[in-house]
C-alpha cells in the first residue's frame, strides 16, 4: 500500500516536472525569438515612443499565459488558457494598432501607418487558434465524457 | 495540423512584418538644389530633384509626393504631385517634383503680395507602400516667407522741365525693394491724370529688379503746356511684368 502510494506520488511528480520542463522551455524559446527580432526593431523603437514598453507587456502577458497553459496541460484549463491567449493576441492588436491606423508626430511631421492588412491577417490568424483551442475543449469534454460512460 | 498551420503564417507574418519595417533604414532619400525656370506659359516652374536609392529587402511601391502651396487664407496658389509607380529593390531613380506657380494668381488672391512681405503655407506630403503592400504617408505643414516684388514701392514728387514750347518734361521718381525670389523685369506703364481726371500724358519705363535688392529710377513723361495741367492729381501705373501683370493702379500727388 505506502509503495503504491510511493510509486504514485513518483509518477505525478515526474508529470508536473516534466510539465514544468516543457513549460519552461517553450517560455525560453518564446523569449529568445522574440530577443532576436528585437535586435531588428531596435533601431525604430527610439522613434517610436512606447513602443518597446508596449512589445515588452505584450510578450510578458503572452508567456505567462503558454507557461500557465502548459503547466495546465491534460485538463480543460489547458484550452481555457489557449483560448483566452488567442482572444488576448485579438484585443491587444486591436487596441494597440489603433482600429490598423497608426498615427504619430515626429518634429512637427505627421506620420501616418496602414496596417490593417497585418491587422486582418493576424486577426483571422488568432480567430483560427480560438477556434482550435474551443473545439479542442469540446473534443476534451467527448473524450471524458465517453470515458465516463464506458 | 491547424497548429502547425497556424505557427507557419504567424512565423511568415512576423518575420514579414519586421522584415519590412528592417528594409525602411535601407531607403535612402536624397534632395538635391532646388530649381527655378520658366515654364511655357509663362508661369515659374519648381524642380526639386529627389534621388532614391532602395537597398531595402522588398520593392518599394506606390511613391507618390504632393505639395500644396496656399495663401494665409487657406487659397490655393499652386500644386505639384509626383508619383513613381514601382521602385525595384537594388534600384536608383531620380525624379524631379515639379510645381508650377502662377503669380497672376498670387496677386489676383490678394495684391497685398505685390507691395507686402507675407508667408505662404505649404502643405507637403510623401506617400509610399512598404514592400508594396504596407502604406506609409509622412506630412508636415510648412511655412515660407514671400517676399513682396514692389515692397515699399514709392513715387517720388514730380519734377517738371520745359521740354519746348508746348511740351513739359515731367520726372517721376521710383523705389521700391524687390524682396521676392524672382527678378523683376518688365515695363511700367504710368498715366498722369488731373485733378478733374483728365489725361496729361503718358510714359513707360523698364525696369529690371534683380532679386533681394533695391531698385530706383526716373520714369518721363512729357505733358502739354495748357491750362488742364493742375499741380495736383493722380498718376495710374500698370505694370507688365514677366511673370505677371498688374494694374492700374492709383496713386496721389500734389
Amino acid at each position: 500500500m505506502a509503495n503504491e502510494r510511493k510509486s504514485g506520488l513518483k509518477a505525478s511528480l515526474r508529470k508536473y516536472t516534466g510539465k514544468a520542463l516543457k513549460a519552461t522551455i517553450k517560455g525560453v524559446l518564446f523569449y529568445a525569438v522574440y530577443f532576436v527580432l528585437w535586435m531588428f526593431v531596435a533601431p525604430f523603437a527610439t522613434m517610436i515612443p512606447g513602443l518597446q514598453q508596449s512589445i515588452e507587456t505584450f510578450v510578458a502577458i503572452y508567456i505567462t499565459l503558454m507557461v500557465i497553459g502548459e503547466l495546465m496541460a491534460g485538463t480543460i484549463y489547458q484550452y481555457f488558457f489557449g483560448a483566452g491567449k488567442a482572444m488576448f493576441v485579438i484585443l491587444y492588436l486591436m487596441l494597440s494598432l489603433k482600429g490598423g491606423i497608426m498615427g504619430m508626430t515626429i518634429e512637427n511631421i505627421n506620420l501616418l501607418i496602414d496596417l490593417r492588412l497585418f491587422l486582418a491577417i493576424a486577426m483571422l490568424l488568432s480567430l483560427l487558434g480560438l477556434a482550435k483551442s474551443v473545439l479542442q475543449a469540446i473534443n476534451y469534454v467527448n473524450d471524458k465524457a465517453e470515458l465516463t460512460l464506458t | 495540423m491547424i497548429g502547425i498551420a497556424t505557427t507557419i503564417f504567424w512565423a511568415f507574418l512576423i518575420i514579414f512584418s519586421i522584415s519590412a519595417a528592417y528594409s525602411v533604414k535601407d531607403f535612402q532619400f536624397d534632395f538635391g538644389d532646388p530649381q527655378m525656370s520658366i515654364a511655357l506659359d509663362n508661369k515659374l516652374l519648381f524642380s526639386l530633384p529627389i534621388h532614391i536609392q532602395n537597398r531595402g529587402l522588398y520593392n518599394l511601391g506606390s511613391f507618390n509626393v504632393t505639395t500644396d502651396i496656399s495663401d494665409a487664407n487657406g487659397s490655393p496658389i499652386a500644386h505639384g504631385s509626383t508619383f513613381v509607380q514601382t521602385i525595384r529593390k537594388g534600384e536608383r531613380v531620380t525624379v524631379f517634383h515639379n510645381v508650377t506657380m502662377d503669380i497672376n494668381d498670387v496677386i489676383q488672391n490678394s495684391s497685398s503680395y505685390l507691395f507686402s512681405d507675407s508667408q505662404l503655407n505649404i502643405a507637403e506630403s510623401v506617400g509610399m507602400s512598404l514592400a508594396e503592400l504596407i502604406p506609409v504617408q509622412a506630412s508636415a505643414n510648412l511655412s515660407y516667407p514671400w517676399g513682396a516684388p514692389l515692397y515699399n514701392f514709392a513715387l517720388g514728387a514730380p519734377a517738371y522741365e520745359p521740354y519746348n514750347i508746348t511740351h513739359i518734361k515731367v520726372t517721376v521718381p521710383i523705389s521700391f525693394e524687390n524682396h521676392a525670389f524672382f527678378d523683376l523685369a518688365g515695363d511700367l506703364q504710368i498715366n498722369m491724370y488731373n485733378s478733374q481726371d483728365l489725361s496729361l500724358g503718358a510714359g513707360t519705363a523698364t525696369i529690371n529688379a534683380p532679386q533681394h535688392s533695391p531698385y530706383s529710377g526716373n520714369i518721363e513723361l512729357y505733358i502739354a503746356m495748357t491750362p488742364q495741367a493742375t499741380p495736383s492729381g493722380y498718376f495710374e501705373l500698370t505694370l507688365h511684368a514677366q511673370y505677371f501683370n498688374y494694374g492700374p493702379w492709383v496713386i496721389l500727388y500734389g
